[in-house]
């Protein structure tokens, strides 16, 4: 019978773990259009990083290099364009 | 103790069904309460109402998580016992009776654990609660994200622990009186690997779970961006890691244990852990299209649930006794069990699939055939075209007992027509795929990058050709010959010229680091690794996998000979001659064994002896070889004891010359390694921002996806 109270006690252990929760919830922060876009900024400013590294290792030729940094730069523009028209508020302006 | 046993895991059942539901409750709710702007929400009332839904829905939420974090203890404890119940001889468990015995050493007393149906269940259940454990224990990376996660990942401890409270119970009581001694456990799971192999397998197998529940989650959720992929990255290389580990010490065991002389025999329960890892391989590769460029987030989808969906159907394969292998568990009822999961969670993610697609949709397109994306894609149909030639080889016998009515296997032979050139694809690939740029190369960016090591490779295959046959091994190489010579001979140029544009690759970028730092090369290269170790190690795993290829070539030149040794005889194989000296028996309390005593000389030279073995177990009452193996990088010499001449006592020895064996065991040593560092975060580089002097410029305008 000793399993008996040992599963017991295992029980209300685990009941009490389960449901008692004091003090404040852990929620993290809401996810927005606005980190979601900082986070494709962040992945092409690292393309960036890689081109500019792979360019001076000697793996791009420059017409290549300039051709890509171009692009991705525009595309970075284009983010950072809509983080700051999402940062002003919706009908603001420049 | 068996009692406390089947109440743990009876808790654990329900502490994961409670998870499941309060998470899934909590996350309608969640989502109910943070829908856009409508009608009742404008009414104070209403929003008072909705903000105590949210805040129930929360502590539900968190309730879940504890329930989940909780199960682990409840299969910790119920897999304890287990083992206990093995170390302390209770043969009253059905399970220890049928998997144990009293002269059983001790290390195999714990592999109990996964010897057999249900320890093996419990012990997949242990590594999954423990696998979610860790996730839970984690959420604070993203909660909302992690939630998900952690309803899908306690969807898949119902299944397993319903199958443990209720299927195949390894607490089950013997019926009778209590056996004095138990059946002991199978000979050939009694060698050392066997106690690591089963749970690096299974680290591998269940470990695929967790990239499949953020998956699945962030599909449910639509969930806006990369971050997944991102917070996943680790678990799913670690889970490669176990699994590429698992598999070769699976082949390392059979090369050990089993006495034929070989490594990988496609065997189905070869083939069940072989395909998870190939789509597993592709999915590495393919993510970080989606990462870096926002593309193939459908076929990366698609890609996690085949891996998972794999991992279970190889279970369902070993399981259920549907396909006969060696390595197979008995045949039983479970199967049924795992053919329906399957069947569940296809339709579980089809439906998600079929309903959110729309929130995959790819950022960019793919502009050029010479380009990194592409050269990830074509890997990538080359790993699932392999994986599909492997899941028809080995359903071939089932799908051909039900439409003629006769089972036909299908051996070696059709497997390897596809996987040699297959993998000799992959090789290009390998090196091809670094040396190209992201979106596009041009024609004088792949001379600059190209010449240098084909010029090496092409070098390399002709030293190999002009070389004299008498050097032995791969030297000598006679193409025309036979097309397994050609075979090799391109496997080994092509991994040249995989290793020489790795070594460029490293090459080039330690010189830019020693350029701006003024380091020695090699100081510079350790710090190029150390800033993207995730790229470094990468190409550290592809030399690794080439260092594998260069040893499983090395089966074209392979031989064997066998003959009846008594005192004095003498064998010759390549440029060893075997000597018996002596042969004789032995006992222990475990086993009864013969051994022969074989001196070894390498062009007339003595270089030692060795000593093949076979015993008789005597709990289980089955034989096993134990073969004796001189490894050397050119070559093994594996020896046999096949067994012994009624007539006159002598023993037939087998004797093995398998070439570049160890390169293989090297091989995945090196993968380890590099996906160790691939693993090591990144030291932090000079961060530029280039694109900001456009900004002005630009027009504000939608981004790809995201709501």
């Amino acid at each position: 019978m000793t399993w008996l109270l040992v599963a017991a006690l295992l029980t209300a252990a685990t009941l009490f773990y389960v449901f008692y929760i004091p003090g404040q919830l852990f929620l993290g922060p809401e996810k927005t259009r606005a980190s979601y876009l900082r986070e494709r900024k962040d992945a092409v400013y690292e393309n960036l990083r890689d081109l500019n590294f792979e360019y001076q290792a000697g793996k791009i030729p420059d017409a290549d290099y300039q051709q890509m940094k171009s692009s991705l730069q525009d595309e970075a523009a284009t983010i950072l364009a809509e983080i700051a028209r999402l940062e002003r508020g919706p009908g603001k302006t420049a | 103790m068996a009692e406390l046993g089947s109440f743990a895991l009876l808790l654990a059942l329900a502490l994961s069904v409670y998870s499941f539901l309060a998470g899934l409750v909590a996350l309608i709710y969640q989502k109910s309460a943070t829908q856009p702007a409508s009608a009742a929400r404008t009414l104070p009332e209403s929003a008072g109402f909705a903000s105590l839904l949210r805040r129930g829905s929360e502590r539900l939420a968190e309730t879940s998580r504890r329930a989940g974090i909780a199960s682990f203890g409840a299969v910790l404890l119920a897999s304890i016992i287990l083992v206990i119940c093995a170390f302390h001889d209770d043969f009253s468990i059905a399970y220890i009776f049928h998997h144990s015995n009293r002269d059983l050493p001790g290390p195999y007393k714990f592999a109990v654990l996964w010897s057999g149906q249900e320890g093996s269940l419990l012990f997949w259940s242990l590594l999954l609660t423990g696998y979610a454990f860790v996730l839970r224990l984690r959420y604070k990376t993203d909660a909302r994200l992690f939630a998900y996660a952690s309803v899908v990942l306690a969807g898949v401890q119902i299944f397993f622990l319903s199958l443990l409270n209720f299927a195949a119970h390894p607490f089950a009581i013997m019926q009778g009186n209590i056996p004095a001694d138990g059946n002991g456990l199978n000979p050939l799971l009694q060698y050392p690997e066997m106690v690591i192999h089963p749970p690096m397998l299974y680290l591998g197998y269940v470990g695929f779970t967790v990239p499949f529940a953020f998956a699945l989650g962030a599909l449910i959720m639509k969930y806006p961006g990369e971050k997944w992929i991102h917070i996943t990255r680790r678990w799913t290389m670690v889970t490669w890691a176990f699994l590429t580990c698992g598999i070769f010490l699976g082949a390392h065991w059979a090369y050990s244990v089993l006495g034929w002389g070989g490594y990988w025999g496609w065997d189905p329960v070869e083939n069940a852990s072989l395909m998870p890892w190939l789509t597993g391989t592709a999915f590495l590769h393919s993510v970080m299209m989606q990462e870096k460029r926002g593309m193939l987030k459908v076929w990366n989808m698609w890609l996690v649930f085949a891996t998972f969906w794999l991992a279970i159907l190889g279970t369902f394969l070993t399981r259920s006794g549907i396909i006969s292998s060696v390595h197979a568990f008995a045949q039983s009822s479970i199967g049924d069990w795992f053919a329906w999961f399957l069947v569940l969670t296809l339709g579980v993610f089809l439906f998600f699939f079929i309903k959110n697609h729309k929130s995959l949709e790819s950022e960019h397109k793919l502009e050029s055939l010479a380009s990194r994306e592409s050269s990830f894609l074509f890997n990538n149909l080359l790993f699932v075209l392999l994986c599909f030639t492997v899941l028809w080889g080995t359903w071939f016998p089932k799908i051909s007992e039900l439409v003629q009515g006769n089972k036909v296997t299908v051996g070696a032979p059709f497997y390897n027509r596809v996987a040699i050139p297959v993998a000799l694809l992959l090789l290009i690939l390998t090196a091809v795929g670094p040396l190209l740029a992201w979106r596009k190369t041009s024609l004088e960016s792949l001379k600059r990058n190209f010449f240098w090591p084909t010029i090496g490779a092409i070098a390399v295959a002709i030293f190999l050709i002009a070389t004299p046959e008498s050097w032995g091994s791969v030297f000598g190489l006679r193409p025309w010959r036979d097309i397994s010579y050609f075979y090799s001979l391109m496997a080994i140029s092509l991994s040249v010229l995989v290793i020489l544009a790795v070594a460029s690759e490293f090459y080039r970028g330690g010189r830019v680091i020693s350029r701006h730092t003024g380091q020695g090369m090699f100081g510079s290269m350790v710090q190029l690794t150390h800033r993207n170790t995730r790229r470094y190690g990468g190409y550290i795993v592809h030399f690794g996998a080439v260092v594998v290829i260069i040893g499983l070539a090395g089966a074209a030149f392979n031989q064997d000979r066998e003959k009846e040794m008594g005192y004095g005889d003498k064998m010759s194989i390549g440029p060893y001659t075997l000597l018996c000296r002596s042969y004789t028996e032995d006992e222990s309390p475990n086993y009864f064994s013969q051994w022969a005593m074989i001196e070894v000389f390498k062009n007339g030279k003595a270089i030692g002896s060795m000593t093949p073995v076979r015993r008789f177990y005597k709990a289980s009452q089955q034989t096993s070889t134990i073969p004796d193996i001189r490894s050397t990088l050119n070559e093994d010499l594996y020896l046999v004891f096949e067994g012994v001449n009624q007539d006159n006592g002598h023993p037939i020895i087998k004797a093995h010359l398998n070439a570049l064996v160890m390169w293989i065991w090297m091989g995945v040593w090196i993968m380890l390694i590099g996906t160790g560092l691939a693993l090591v975060p990144n030291a932090q580089a000079p961060v530029r921002a280039p694109a900001t002097a456009r900004l002005e410029r630009a027009q504000p305008a939608p981004v790809a996806t995201g709501d």
